[in-house]
């Protein structure tokens, strides 16, 4: 039995606008083991892009606990959950968000030299970590200068620079065509399956979730379908 | 975060935006040369008038009627000082008085073979070398036996020698001089050089200069003198020394306290120093209002830059960036600005000081301290100004600078 990365209980997240209260997140209940392989989907506005940024650690639920590998991340400070963030938290956003005028090296490195990483230990494993999205020959070039797809792999080489136990990825394609979209997720699916590694995919698309092993459907704040991903498992047999 | 990755962080900005830096930095620049170039040139200054009192001696003090608050003032046959007076005076202050002459000069044609020109000659007493710095190059000064044998000597100035004898040392030669209408031949005993001075050139007459035994140049058979010129010895308190000689010599010619006032060099330089220091503060603390200015242009532009940077620091903070890392960031980032700034606006102040020393003719002292100090303070300049921009920054919501477009 794998161990749980991911452990929410009874979240909510209630947003004040003026005098009207919105319940983004309605008493969630969610755990995630190692390994897993989750789409969460949902239309804009269910509630999905609240869970995603409590799960990355950038929002704190109203209500309720968030355990990370068993530690409470609920009532964290603002640094602490900067740290956590750091260690603990892989991310990969729609519009890429690489620093702008800054080498693929560089970016990459970001992570590491906020978690203290000496200098040549940061290079050595930036630069294995882009030969190994196939970016080998592009350590210098800016983020104006690569394509979208290039970029995005970019991205997927600095959520990996600290070795997160979870990599979290909002609507990874969205901004892609859909060659680099296939090659993306094939990255992803290389990442979960041979490396072992946690990823969780906010998507509304369905194309993006079949890849995935198991797809979480948010509506209104809640969660109205968790189940395994019938399409993979016809593909395993 | 690492300090030296800030740096590199902050430089790489700077450069990324070359022309908008180089004009947030133009405040700075302006503000440290205008103070740095300022107190140059007053310290210079200083140290130039300094240097001239000096040549006359600090312990170089006047003793005369107080013209300057009686300007109507009858100075009787009485007031005016004879040689009694100081013979006397030279009995009383034995110790402390060091040199006495009345003051004496006479303006003299003279012509020298097919030369003819004017002669301003000093009237002094033995021993005035060692008092006000002389260079004799040739020969010797007037000596005290010159003085007490009313020896129609004279030490000339070697432009003069060089004019009227056609040589640098015309020692032995004979000069007529026209004394209170009389022509008698003075014996040229030696030569001196004038040094170049800030005031040579004020006082520049056309006459050429010569110091003769007082007693030879005097008018008749008594002194009749409006001033006496005294050094003090070594050791003594000019200020006190001088009061007490006043004080003595009313006592001496009978007349009401405050009839004579002594002005010394010290008191002079004293106040002078006092003006120009006085002075160069003031204009220093307008230049200094320019570097508030440039501390704010620092601030406006870091706070465009925060604005500017929004997502960017989103995404740092999502990777992991503490508030305070990103604090340091533009902290460090406004500090170096404002620090380069200094540099450059030390270099251009050191420059224009230069140059304007150069233009004056005086000798140029900078400060050390003072390029120090602008430097420090151009960085804190920089670290003031840049903490409310930086705090903008390090407090933003990561949700929030991410969704920013």
């Amino acid at each position: 039995m794998s161990k749980e990365i991911i452990r929410l209980e009874n979240i909510y997240k209630t947003y004040k606008n003026g005098t009207i209260n919105v319940e983004a997140l309605k008493d969630i209940n969610l755990t995630i083991k190692e390994g897993e392989f989750v789409a969460i989907m949902g239309v804009s506005g269910s509630g999905k892009s609240t869970l995603m940024n409590i799960l990355g650690c950038l929002d704190r639920p109203t209500g309720g606990n968030y355990y990370i590998e068993g530690v409470d991340v609920s009532e964290k400070t603002d640094d602490q959950l900067s740290q956590v963030r750091n260690k603990n938290v892989g991310f990969i956003f729609q519009s890429f968000n690489l620093i702008p005028r800054t080498t693929a090296l560089k970016n990459v490195e970001l992570p590491m030299v906020y978690a203290k990483i000496p200098k040549e230990e940061r290079q050595r494993r930036a630069m294995e970590l882009l030969n190994g999205v196939g970016l080998g020959d592009r350590y210098h070039h800016m983020p104006n200068e690569l394509s979208g797809g290039q970029n995005q792999r970019v991205a997927i080489a600095r959520a990996l620079t600290n070795k997160p136990p979870i990599i979290l990825a909002d609507e990874p394609t969205g901004n892609l065509d859909s060659k680099s979209s296939i090659e993306i997720m094939e990255i992803f699916r290389k990442l979960n399956k041979e490396d072992k590694n946690t990823v969780i995919i906010v998507t509304h698309e369905h194309d993006i979730a079949k890849y995935t092993d198991r797809i979480i459907t948010f509506f209104d704040g809640e969660i109205t379908s968790d189940k395994e991903n019938e399409n993979m498992k016809q593909e395993a047999l | 975060m690492l300090f030296l990755e800030n740096i590199k962080l902050a430089l790489n900005s700077i450069r990324s935006n070359k022309m908008r830096s180089f004009l947030t930095m133009l405040g700075i620049i302006i503000g440290i040369s205008s103070v740095i170039a300022i107190t140059s040139i007053g310290d210079s200054a200083k140290a130039t008038v300094s240097k001239e009192f000096e040549s006359f001696g600090k312990n170089n003090v006047m003793i005369y009627p107080n013209w300057r608050e009686n300007p109507d003032m009858i100075i009787g046959p009485n007031a005016a000082f004879s040689q009694e007076d100081i013979d006397a005076l030279s009995v009383r202050f034995e110790k402390e008085l060091a040199y006495i002459d009345p003051y004496l000069s006479i303006q003299s044609e003279t012509t020298v073979g097919r030369v003819k020109g004017n002669w301003s000659i000093q009237g002094v007493a033995g021993s005035f070398d060692e008092f006000k710095k002389m260079n004799i190059i040739h020969g010797r000064m007037i000596s005290n036996s010159d003085l007490k044998g009313k020896r129609d000597y004279i030490v000339i100035e070697k432009k003069g020698a060089e004019i009227f004898f056609n040589t640098e040392n015309p020692v032995g030669r004979i000069m007529n001089l026209n004394v209170n209408g009389n022509m008698r031949e003075f014996v040229i005993v030696g030569v001196y050089a004038e040094e170049k001075s800030l005031f040579s050139g004020l006082m520049s007459t056309s006459a050429y200069t010569a110091y003769s035994p007082y007693t030879s140049i005097q008018g008749g058979l008594e002194i009749n003198a409006s001033m006496l010129n005294i050094y003090i010895g070594d050791g003594y308190n000019i200020k006190q020394t001088s009061d007490a000689m006043v004080n003595y010599l009313e006592k001496i010619k009978g007349t009401e306290k405050g009839f004579y006032i002594s002005d010394s060099v010290e008191s002079q330089q004293g106040t002078v120093d006092q003006i120009l220091g006085t002075l160069s503060l003031a204009i220093g603390a307008i230049a200094g209002i320019s570097l508030v200015v440039g501390g704010i242009g620092i601030m406006n532009i870091m706070l465009v830059s925060v604005t500017e940077r929004t997502r960017e620091i989103g995404i740092r903070k999502a990777l992991g960036a503490r508030t305070k890392d990103i604090l340091i960031q533009f902290l460090i980032e406004s500090m170096i600005i404002s620090a380069i700034g200094g540099v450059i606006g030390t270099a251009l102040g050191s420059g224009i000081a230069v140059i304007g020393m150069s233009i004056a003719g005086a000798e140029l002292v900078i400060s050390p301290l003072v390029v120090l100090f602008a430097v420090l303070f151009s960085a804190m300049v920089g670290m003031f100004f840049g903490i409310y921009p930086a705090r903008k920054a390090a407090k933003l919501d990561p949700i929030e600078a991410l969704r920013y477009e």
